[in-house]
């Protein structure tokens, strides 16, 4: 953490002592995000903040020329994570490209797969991640009045999960020795076996494919997932509880503390499991499949819901520049001017997207990040919105009960809620849980939706077990299609990764590939400024936010805002390094090729 | 293309696609010659086994052919 102090009197409040602060890498498997602040300590705020990436990886430009048909094997790469979506979006693409289908049991399976992915992902992320930001240890580092009035606050669900206050709630998740924190590693093996039985291989599928999956369909291949499905089922019920008492504690104990992380509601969510009754993979009729998703897509500004078709979701997508480190590309040849439908797609377009890296020195008042800026245009209002996936689960959860069109025996959307029904575990009874639309988009919102996406992937789990067994009982073991790779073709793929919104622009000239596109969640989420000016979701929700830490800037340890970096589900949380300075002399280096000299 | 210094390739970049004279699986027309699975969607004992297949089908007609693994 840099310690440059600056002072100057402001027009209102106390005259501004600025602080640097920063953390690179906030990170989960390499460093490449960093968060620089600049925070007010005499106004308990933060002043400024740029989110950056360090790292260049350059999947659309080496994909090219190669067979469209690896392109699912190559682009679960990208992630180590989350690798499945991608193997998963890009046989949507694929399978637009060709002009196929997956066979009915094959998208269940598919379908199944993903549902675990959540259920392992969100677990993993919210009890053995985000809870350190709110367990016992850490609160009582950073906040140690909000520990104590926690020591008296009686849980409202105790009936559930069984811990009388919320500091006994908050100690089950310290890290390494809490009971919910180990308990949650275990469900998390459970669940990811769950995973391998439908795609063969966690996080990398070795079993699906465009027009279909490799895994084979017996009976016991659903029933071992369910009775692993059926061995969870009472952790997230009790998950669910537990983070409705922290988080109501945190709004009640911290009063001002829905600022943290907030920003203007502007949500994106591409969508999940298909419903193979209705899809066809054909663009011509996107509106209608997307539409039949057992997760609605849709864009919600200003908490109404703008769209829900795909296609226009598709075509507002623009990739923007102005703080990254790439050329523009408007003077290359555009892949894509009319979509199949005959709509004109714009030169900042993903399917006509060229990437020219320029690696250059960071700088916060010009270029600064790899991350280029996508947005999506307004159809109506023109504006260029800095959509954010509220971690995944907030927008998932949004679109689908404001769009009110999932109607499952376990999952319902009402208009302004979702409700989940979960059966009777071993332990507690049938459980219906309802997700209702908050009031704000910020840090705890997006955290408690986690835990309630969590339950509906569980939910939906249930549907998707008794169709696939329903197909396989009634002697439909069909899970491929053969196709041929066509000479031209293009293709997109749209789909949920964990942590949100997830694209794959595909054109395929001469068989191969000659334009390729993965737009995974975070660099919507962790986007620098873009040439109008607008800040990326991250900046937006941390910049100009109070700060309720009551340790001072030589301990500080800037726990708000992480709160509010890692509700988003940065696809790279866990390491989070702070430095700090204490009067020495830093020397920043600053080295985008990793000391490749770039002559 | 960028103006980034890149090293010569070692490889065609479509090398690990597919090689010459190997069965292709997702080739049209390659789902008949796939043992066991019917163009119908079903499968029988075939899909599993080489070995007497017919004996692992159902007794009757009218239940579903469920072949093991």
């Amino acid at each position: 953490m840099a310690t440059s102090v600056t002072s100057k009197q402001k027009a209102l409040g106390k005259p501004e002592q600025l602080v640097e602060m920063s953390w690179d890498p906030i990170t989960r498997i390499i460093g490449n995000l960093g968060i620089y602040t600049k925070i007010d300590f005499a106004n308990r705020r933060v002043a400024e903040c740029h989110s950056t990436s360090s790292l260049f990886r350059g999947y659309s430009v080496f994909m090219k020329g190669k067979d469209p048909r690896d392109a699912g094997f190559i682009t679960s790469r990208i992630c180590g994570i989350c690798g499945d979506n991608h193997t998963t979006c890009s046989v949507y693409a694929q399978n637009m490209a060709y002009g196929i289908k997956n066979p009915p049991l094959a998208e269940w399976i598919i379908n199944l797969g993903e549902a675990a992915e959540y259920m392992f992902d969100h677990t993993i992320f919210q009890d053995n991640l985000v809870f350190v930001d709110f367990c016992e240890a850490m609160v009582k580092d950073t906040n140690p009045s909000v520990l104590k009035k926690a020591k008296t606050a009686e849980a409202p669900n105790a009936a559930v999960h069984g811990y009388r206050t919320i500091a006994e709630i908050m100690a089950a998740f310290n890290p390494f020795e809490g009971e919910v924190y180990k308990e949650a590693l275990q469900v998390s093996r459970i669940t990811r076996e769950m995973f391998c039985l439908m795609e063969g291989r966690h996080v990398h599928p070795s079993t699906v494919y465009p027009g279909g999956v490799g895994t084979m369909p017996t009976p016991t291949l659903f029933t071992d997932y369910l009775s692993r499905l059926m061995r969870v089922i009472d952790f997230i019920k009790k998950s669910v509880a537990m983070n409705d008492d922290v988080f109501d504690f945190f709004y009640e104990a911290l009063p001002g503390y829905e600022e943290v992380g907030r920003r203007r509601i502007l949500l994106g969510c591409w969508g999940a499991f298909q419903d193979p009754d209705v899809v066809d993979y054909r663009y011509e009729t996107m509106d209608r499949w997307g539409k039949a998703m057992h997760v609605t897509p849709g864009v919600v500004v200003d908490g109404e819901l703008v769209t829900t078709n795909l296609v226009d979701i598709n075509l507002g997508i623009r990739i923007l520049l102005g703080s990254s480190f790439y050329d523009d590309w408007v003077n290359e040849d555009p892949f894509v001017t009319r979509d199949p439908l005959g709509n004109p797609v714009d030169m900042r377009h993903p399917w006509n997207q060229t990437t020219l890296p320029v690696p250059q020195k960071r700088d916060f008042g010009d270029k600064y990040s790899w991350v280029m800026s996508p947005r999506w245009k307004h159809p109506q209002t023109g504006e260029h919105l800095a959509l954010d996936t509220g971690g995944g689960p907030f927008a998932r959860l949004y679109t689908t009960a404001l769009a009110n069109l999932v109607d499952t025996p376990y999952v319902k959307a009402t208009g302004s809620s979702v409700r989940i029904s979960l059966p009777k575990g071993e332990k507690l009874p049938e459980t219906t849980l309802e997700w209702r639309i908050p009031q704000w988009s910020n840090a705890i919102e997006r955290d408690r939706a986690r835990v309630y996406f969590v339950a509906y992937a569980a939910a939906m789990a249930l549907h998707f077990v008794e169709q696939g067994l329903g197909l396989v009982h009634a002697g439909e073991t069909k899970i491929f299609e053969d196709f041929e790779v066509p000479d031209e073709g293009i293709g997109c793929g749209f789909h949920e990764a964990v942590r949100g919104v997830l694209s794959h622009h595909l054109v395929i000239k001469d068989k191969k590939i000659a334009n390729y596109h993965p737009y995974p969640p975070t660099p919507w989420n962790g986007s620098p400024r873009d040439i109008y000016g607008t800040p990326g979701p991250y900046e937006d929700a941390v910049q100009d936010m109070p700060i309720f830490e009551e340790n001072g800037p030589d301990d500080f340890r800037g726990i708000d805002i992480m709160r509010a970096v890692r509700s988003f589900d940065p696809c790279l949380p866990c390491g989070v390094h702070m430095y700090l300075g204490k009067g020495r002399t830093l020397q920043k280096v600053h080295s985008p090729m990793f000391g490749q000299n770039n002559a | 293309m960028a103006e980034i210094r890149v090293g010569k390739p070692d490889v065609r970049l479509d090398l690990p696609s597919h090689t010459k004279g190997v069965h292709q699986g997702n080739k049209t027309g390659a789902y008949r010659h796939e043992a066991g699975h019917h163009l119908d969607g079903t499968a029988d004992a075939r899909r599993s086994t080489g070995i007497r297949p017919k004996r692992r089908n159902p007794i009757l007609p009218i239940m579903p052919n469920l072949p093991p693994g």
